[in-house]
C-alpha cells in the first residue's frame, strides 16, 4: 500500500502537540453538531404534522408538560450536585477521600487558610507534586481549635465547622460569585477557598503552652465583653500534621485527642465558691457563720468538712483554733470550706439546683456553627441530690463530690462576674457575632462579687500573685481528685477596675491553686495586657 | 394500494422524506465527531487502531442509510422526526458503549450487530404494520397476555439471581419484552372492553368490578411475579402504563386515583417485607450514612458528574470505571462526566422530542387501538427514562432500570427499537384509500411543507375522525 494510511495519520495527529487544542475544538464541534440536530429536529417537528392531523395543541399537551416538568426537576437536582456540589460539604469530603478521578476539582481545592487574630497562619494548603496537602505550621499548639482535615480521618474543629467556607463554597461578595462562575466555565479549575480568621492570639497561646510545659492541663483566656477566646491551650495535644490510626485507637496516655478546655469535666473545688457566693448575695445573706476548727458535718456518720488551714496546721504539728465567726467576704477570701458547706445546706437543694440552672450547668453550648458534637462546650454536671442527702449538698457547695465543670465554663463564670453578670457565649470565629449565654447574676451581685474576688488576690489565698503592677481579681481552687494530688485551679479577670480579660488555668494534679495555677494566670494576663488585646 | 397514487412514486417519496434524510445525515456527522474524539482518547492511552475500529461507525452509517432507503422505497408515509430522534439516541448510546470498552476485547458479531439489528427490527415493524395493518395485533390479545405471564414465570423458575435481580441464561433479561407485549395486551383489551369499563357506579366513585375483575386479576398475578423477582423498576413501568392506558381507554380519571392509592399501599407493603428495598431507600435518603458500601455507587456516579462540570472532560477522557456497573444503570452519569451538564441537557431534550412525538400519536384522530397502544408504549418509555435518570442523579431511589437506547443490554435495546417501530406504524395512519380523491391536490404542496403531512387537515375534514378506522381488518 503506497497510499498514506489514514489511521496512521490519525495516530500521528493524536501524538502531536496540536492534539489537546484540536480535542477541545472537536469537543465543541460535537456539541454544536448535536445542537444542530436538535434545532433541525425541532424545526421539522413544527413543520410536519402527524397524520391524521391532530389538534393545534397536539404537541403541547398536558402529558408533555408534566413530563417536561419532571425532566426539568431532575436536571435541576442534578445541577445541584454537578455544578454546585461545592455547597455540599459532605459530598466534597467524600470526593476528597474516595474519588480516584485525578481531574476531579475537589482534589485540587486549595482550602482557605486558617488565621489567628493577627493574621498568623495556623493552617494552610500547599500543592506538592500535583496533590494538595494541609499544613499546620504550629503543629499541636492549635490542634483542638483548628482541628484537622484529612482524607482518611475526616475533619474536626474549625476545619469541619467552616468546611464549606474553606472549600470556597460560601460566596458572599459579588466577586466570589464571579470566581465560582469562572471555575464552572473554565477547565483550569482550581477552586480556592476563603480564609477563616479565629479569635485566637498565637503569641499568648504559645506562652500559655510554654508555661504549662509537660504538665497536663488547660489555659483559657477570653474577652468578657464579647466572648472572643484568645487562648485555648490544652496539654497534651496531637499533631495534625502527623495523624495516624493509633491516635484514634482507644484511650491513650494523656488522652491527646481530648479538648480538655471544652470537653474535660473536672471537680472545680473552691473555684465553685464563686457560684455559691453569688447565690448567697442574691438571697440577701448578711452576718456571720461560725467556722470552728473541728469542721462541719450534717451527720455523725460522715467525716466533717474542714478547712485547708486545719490540715496544714496538722501537718506542721501546730494547733489551729479555727476561723471563728466569718462574714461572706472574709470566708471567700480565705476560701473557708466550713463556711460554704454550711451556706449551701442553709439554702437547700432547690436553691442549689436553681443556681446551677442559672449558671448554665448541664448544657451543651455550640462553639462553632454547625452541629459537630466534638466542637461543643460541655458546661458541667451538677448532681441531682435526694432531699435527705444534706451531706452531698454540703460537699457540692464546696465544689467537691459529684460537681463537675469544664474549664471553659468556669472561664465564662469569671467573665460574667467581670461583665456585670452577663455571660457571653465563647466564640472562636471572628465572623460570628457575639451572643449572650445568659445573665448568671444581677449587676449588683456581680459588682460585689468582683470586689470579693479582688480581695482574694490582695488579702486572701491569691496573695502570691499580687506583686505585679496589675490589679487581678480571682479565685484559687485546690480540688481533691480521686487519684493523686489535687487539681490546681485559678479563675479570674483583670484589670479589676475595668475588666478586659478573663482567665482560667487548670493544672491536673498540680497541687495548690495559689502556687501552681495562679502564677500562670498572672503571667498570661500581664503579657496579654502588655499586648493591648482590645476588641 | 398506495403505490397506485401518483405522489407515492420513488421520486415523490424521496422528496417527501427529505426531513428524515437531513436529520439522519446530521446525526451521522455528529456521531462521527464523537467517534473521532473517543478514538483520539484511546490512542493517547496507547491503543493501536486497526481498520476494525471503524466498523461500529460504518455499520451505524449503513444502518441509517438502510432504514431511510427502505422507508422511501416502501413509500412509507409515517413520521420522520421519530426515526431521526431514535437514530440520534442510539448513536449516542453506541458511542457511550464503545467508550465503555464494549467493542474492545472481542468485537463479536453480536455486539457489533446490535444497533443495526435494532434499526432492522424497527423498520420491519414499521413497514409490516404500516397502513393500518397494526390493528391486526389487537386480535392477539390473549397471546400477548399469555406470552407476558409465561415469560415472567419461566424466568422466575429457570433464572439465576445476581445483584438482587433475576437473569436468564447468558445474563439476558427476557422480561424486557414485556415493555411491548403488555402495552399491546392492554390496548387490545381496552379497545374491546373500554365502554364497559367506563360505566362506573352512578353515585359512588366505584369502578365496574364485574368488567374489571379479569383484567385486575391477570395484572395482579403479573405484578406479583415481578415482585418475587424484585424487579421494582419493571413493576413501576408496567403499573403506570396500565393506569395510563386504562384512563385513556375509558376517559375515567378515577382509575388513576384508585391505581395510585393501590400502588402506594403496595409499595409500603413491599418495603416492609423486602429489606433490599429498605436499604435502597436509606442509601437514597442519606448516602453519606454508609458512603463506602450502600452509597458507593451513587456517590461515585455523582462524583464523576461533579468532575465533569458544565462542559465535561471530553468523550473518552473520563474515568467511569470507578462507578460500578456504569455501562448499564449509570450510563447517564458517564455522559455527565464526559460531556458535562450540557451533554445531559442535550440528551434530555432529545428524549423530550421523542416523547412529544409519541404523545401526539396517542392523541385523538386515530383508531382506539392505535391511540391506546401509543399511550402505553409512550408511558413505558417515559417512565423508564425518568427512573433511570432520576436514579443516577439521586432524585429518586435506584430501581435498576436501563436508559432506553443508551444503556448496555441487548434485550432492552431491541425492545425499545421494536416499540418505536410500532409507533412509526401507528404514525402511518389508517389505510389511504378513503382519501384518494383529495390526494390529487397534493402536487401543490411541493416546495411547501412536507407533503406527506400537510394536507392532513383536508383529509380530516373530508373524512370524519372515527371513520379513519374502518372495519377493513
Amino acid at each position: 500500500m503506497t497510499a498514506i494510511d489514514p489511521l496512521h495519520l490519525f495516530g500521528s495527529l493524536v501524538g502531536s502537540a496540536a492534539w489537546p487544542a484540536l480535542r477541545l475544538v472537536l469537543h465543541l464541534a460535537f456539541f454544536i453538531a448535536a445542537c444542530v440536530v436538535l434545532w433541525r429536529a425541532w424545526a421539522w417537528l413544527r413543520l410536519t404534522e402527524l397524520r391524521p392531523a391532530v389538534g393545534a395543541d397536539g404537541w403541547l399537551s398536558w402529558p408533555l408538560l408534566v413530563l417536561t416538568a419532571a425532566f426539568l426537576a431532575v436536571l435541576g437536582y442534578q445541577a445541584s450536585w454537578q455544578l454546585t456540589g461545592l455547597f455540599r460539604p459532605q459530598f466534597v469530603a467524600f470526593m476528597q477521600s474516595h474519588d480516584r478521578r485525578e481531574f476531579n476539582p475537589a482534589h485540587r481545592i486549595l482550602r482557605g487558610r486558617i488565621l489567628d487574630r493577627h493574621g498568623r497562619i495556623l493552617a494552610q494548603s500547599r500543592e506538592l507534586e500535583g496533590r494538595v496537602w494541609r499544613v499546620y505550621p504550629f503543629g499541636p499548639a492549635f490542634a483542638h481549635t483548628v482541628g484537622y482535615s484529612d482524607p482518611r480521618f475526616g475533619a474536626i474543629g474549625a476545619e469541619a465547622a467552616a468546611n464549606a467556607q474553606l472549600n470556597g463554597a460560601t460566596p458572599q461578595t459579588l466577586a466570589s460569585w464571579g470566581e465560582l462562575g469562572r471555575q464552572l466555565l473554565t477547565k483550569t479549575k482550581q477552586p480556592r477557598g476563603q480564609d477563616l480568621t479565629l479569635t485566637l492570639d498565637s503569641e499568648l497561646q504559645l506562652l500559655a503552652l510554654q508555661r504549662l510545659g509537660e504538665r497536663l492541663g488547660t489555659v483559657v483566656l477570653l474577652r468578657p465583653k464579647d466572648g472572643a477566646v484568645l487562648v485555648l491551650a490544652n496539654s497534651p495535644a496531637f499533631d495534625p500534621n502527623r495523624l495516624g490510626p493509633e491516635l484514634f485507637r482507644g484511650p491513650s496516655p494523656g488522652t491527646p485527642l481530648l479538648n480538655r478546655a471544652t470537653q474535660g469535666l473536672y471537680p472545680p473545688g473552691s473555684v465553685f465558691k464563686v457560684v455559691m457566693a453569688a447565690q448567697a448575695i442574691e438571697a440577701g445573706f448578711s452576718g456571720t457563720l461560725n467556722c470552728p476548727a473541728e469542721g462541719f458535718t450534717t451527720s455523725r456518720r460522715y467525716p466533717p468538712i474542714r478547712d485547708h488551714d486545719y490540715y496544714s496546721a496538722q501537718k506542721a504539728g501546730r494547733a489551729w483554733s479555727g476561723f471563728g465567726n466569718l462574714d461572706l467576704t472574709t470566708a471567700f477570701a480565705e476560701s473557708s470550706n466550713v463556711f460554704f458547706a454550711q451556706l449551701g445546706v442553709r439554702y437547700g437543694r432547690d436553691a442549689f439546683a436553681r443556681t446551677g440552672e442559672r449558671f448554665a450547668f448541664d448544657r451543651q453550648v455550640r462553639l462553632y456553627p454547625g452541629t459537630d458534637r466534638y466542637g461543643n462546650l460541655s458546661t458541667g454536671r451538677l448532681p441531682r441530690l435526694a432531699p435527705t442527702d444534706l451531706y452531698g449538698l454540703a460537699q457540692a457547695s464546696i465544689g467537691q463530690g459529684r460537681v463537675l465543670a469544664s474549664p471553659m465554663h468556669l472561664a465564662t463564670i469569671a467573665a460574667a462576674v467581670a461583665n456585670g453578670g452577663l455571660a457571653m457565649r465563647p466564640r472562636l470565629l471572628v465572623q460570628e457575632p457575639a451572643a449572650s449565654l445568659g445573665q448568671y447574676m444581677t449587676v449588683q451581685t456581680a459588682a460585689r462579687l468582683a470586689g470579693m474576688m479582688r480581695k482574694v488576690v490582695t488579702q486572701g489565698t491569691g496573695r502570691g500573685i499580687n506583686d505585679a503592677g496589675l490589679a487581678i481579681a480571682g479565685k484559687t481552687g485546690t480540688a481533691e481528685s480521686l487519684r493523686g494530688a489535687p487539681h490546681s485551679w485559678f479563675i479570674g479577670f483583670a484589670p479589676a477596675g475595668d475588666p478586659m480579660l478573663a482567665v482560667v488555668v487548670l493544672v491536673e494534679h498540680g497541687g495548690f491553686g495559689s502556687s501552681v495555677a495562679a502564677p500562670i494566670a498572672r503571667d498570661l494576663l500581664v503579657k496579654a495586657l502588655e499586648l493591648r488585646v482590645g476588641p | 394500494m398506495s403505490a397506485a397514487c401518483a405522489d407515492t412514486g420513488f421520486a415523490a417519496t424521496w422528496f417527501r422524506r427529505r426531513a428524515e434524510r437531513e436529520l439522519l445525515l446530521a446525526c451521522l456527522g455528529c456521531m462521527a465527531l464523537g467517534f473521532v474524539l473517543i478514538l483520539g482518547a484511546e490512542v493517547t492511552q496507547g491503543r493501536q487502531l486497526g481498520a476494525l475500529d471503524l466498523l461500529p461507525l460504518a455499520l451505524y452509517g449503513l444502518a441509517l442509510a438502510g432504514v431511510h432507503l427502505l422507508l422511501v422505497v416502501a413509500g412509507f408515509r409515517g413520521d420522520q422526526v421519530l426515526t431521526a430522534t431514535v437514530a440520534f439516541l442510539s448513536g449516542f448510546g453506541l458511542l457511550a458503549q464503545y467508550r465503555m470498552g464494549d467493542f474492545h476485547n472481542d468485537p463479536g458479531a453480536l455486539t457489533l450487530g446490535l444497533v443495526p439489528a435494532g434499526f432492522f427490527v424497527m423498520t420491519a415493524c414499521a413497514l409490516a404494520f404500516a397502513d393500518g395493518r397494526y390493528r391486526v395485533l389487537a386480535r392477539g390479545l390473549w397471546f400477548w397476555a399469555g406470552l407476558s405471564l409465561v415469560l415472567v414465570a419461566a424466568l422466575l423458575v429457570t433464572g439465576q439471581r445476581f445483584r438482587g435481580a433475576v437473569y436468564a441464561l447468558g445474563f439476558t433479561t427476557p422480561t424486557e419484552v414485556l415493555k411491548v407485549t403488555i402495552p399491546l395486551a392492554l390496548a387490545a383489551y381496552l379497545e374491546r372492553q373500554g365502554p364497559a369499563l367506563a360505566r362506573w357506579h352512578p353515585r359512588l366513585p366505584l369502578p365496574p368490578w364485574r368488567a374489571l375483575w379479569l383484567l385486575l386479576t391477570l395484572f395482579a398475578v403479573l405484578i406479583g411475579l415481578l415482585a418475587l423477582q424484585r424487579d421494582l423498576g419493571m413493576m413501576l413501568i408496567l403499573g403506570l402504563a396500565f393506569l395510563v392506558v386504562l384512563v385513556s381507554g375509558t376517559g375515567r380519571s378515577g382509575y388513576l386515583v384508585w391505581g395510585l392509592l393501590a400502588g402506594t399501599g403496595l409499595g409500603a407493603l413491599m418495603l416492609t417485607f423486602f429489606e433490599h428495598g429498605q436499604r435502597r431507600i436509606e442509601a437514597w435518603l442519606d448516602p453519606f450514612q454508609d458512603p463506602t458500601d450502600e452509597g458507593w455507587q451513587i456517590l461515585q456516579g455523582l462524583s464523576g458528574m461533579y468532575a465533569g462540570g458544565l462542559w465535561g472532560e471530553g468523550f473518552g477522557i473520563g474515568s467511569p470505571e470507578y462507578t460500578p456497573i456504569a455501562a448499564a444503570d449509570f450510563i447517564y452519569s458517564v455522559i455527565g462526566e464526559e460531556l458535562g451538564f450540557l451533554g445531559c441537557v442535550v440528551l434530555v431534550l432529545f428524549f423530550l422530542i421523542l416523547l412529544s412525538r409519541e404523545i401526539a400519536l396517542a392523541g385523538p384522530g386515530r383508531c382506539a387501538f392505535g391511540r391506546l397502544l401509543a399511550a402505553g408504549l409512550t408511558t413505558v418509555l417515559a417512565v423508564q427514562t425518568l427512573l433511570n435518570i432520576g436514579g443516577a442523579t439521586k432524585s429518586i431511589p435506584l430501581t435498576g432500570t436501563t436508559l432506553p437506547f443508551i444503556s448496555h443490554g441487548g434485550a432492552s435495546l431491541l425492545t425499545a427499537f421494536a416499540a418505536v417501530g410500532l409507533l412509526l406504524a401507528i404514525s402511518d395512519g389508517a389505510p389511504a384509500r378513503p382519501a384518494k380523491p383529495s390526494r390529487a391536490t397534493r402536487g401543490r404542496a411541493v416546495g411547501g411543507p412536507p407533503a406527506d403531512l400537510k394536507p392532513r387537515k383536508v383529509r380530516g375534514k373530508a373524512v370524519p375522525r372515527e371513520a379513519a378506522a374502518p372495519s377493513e381488518a
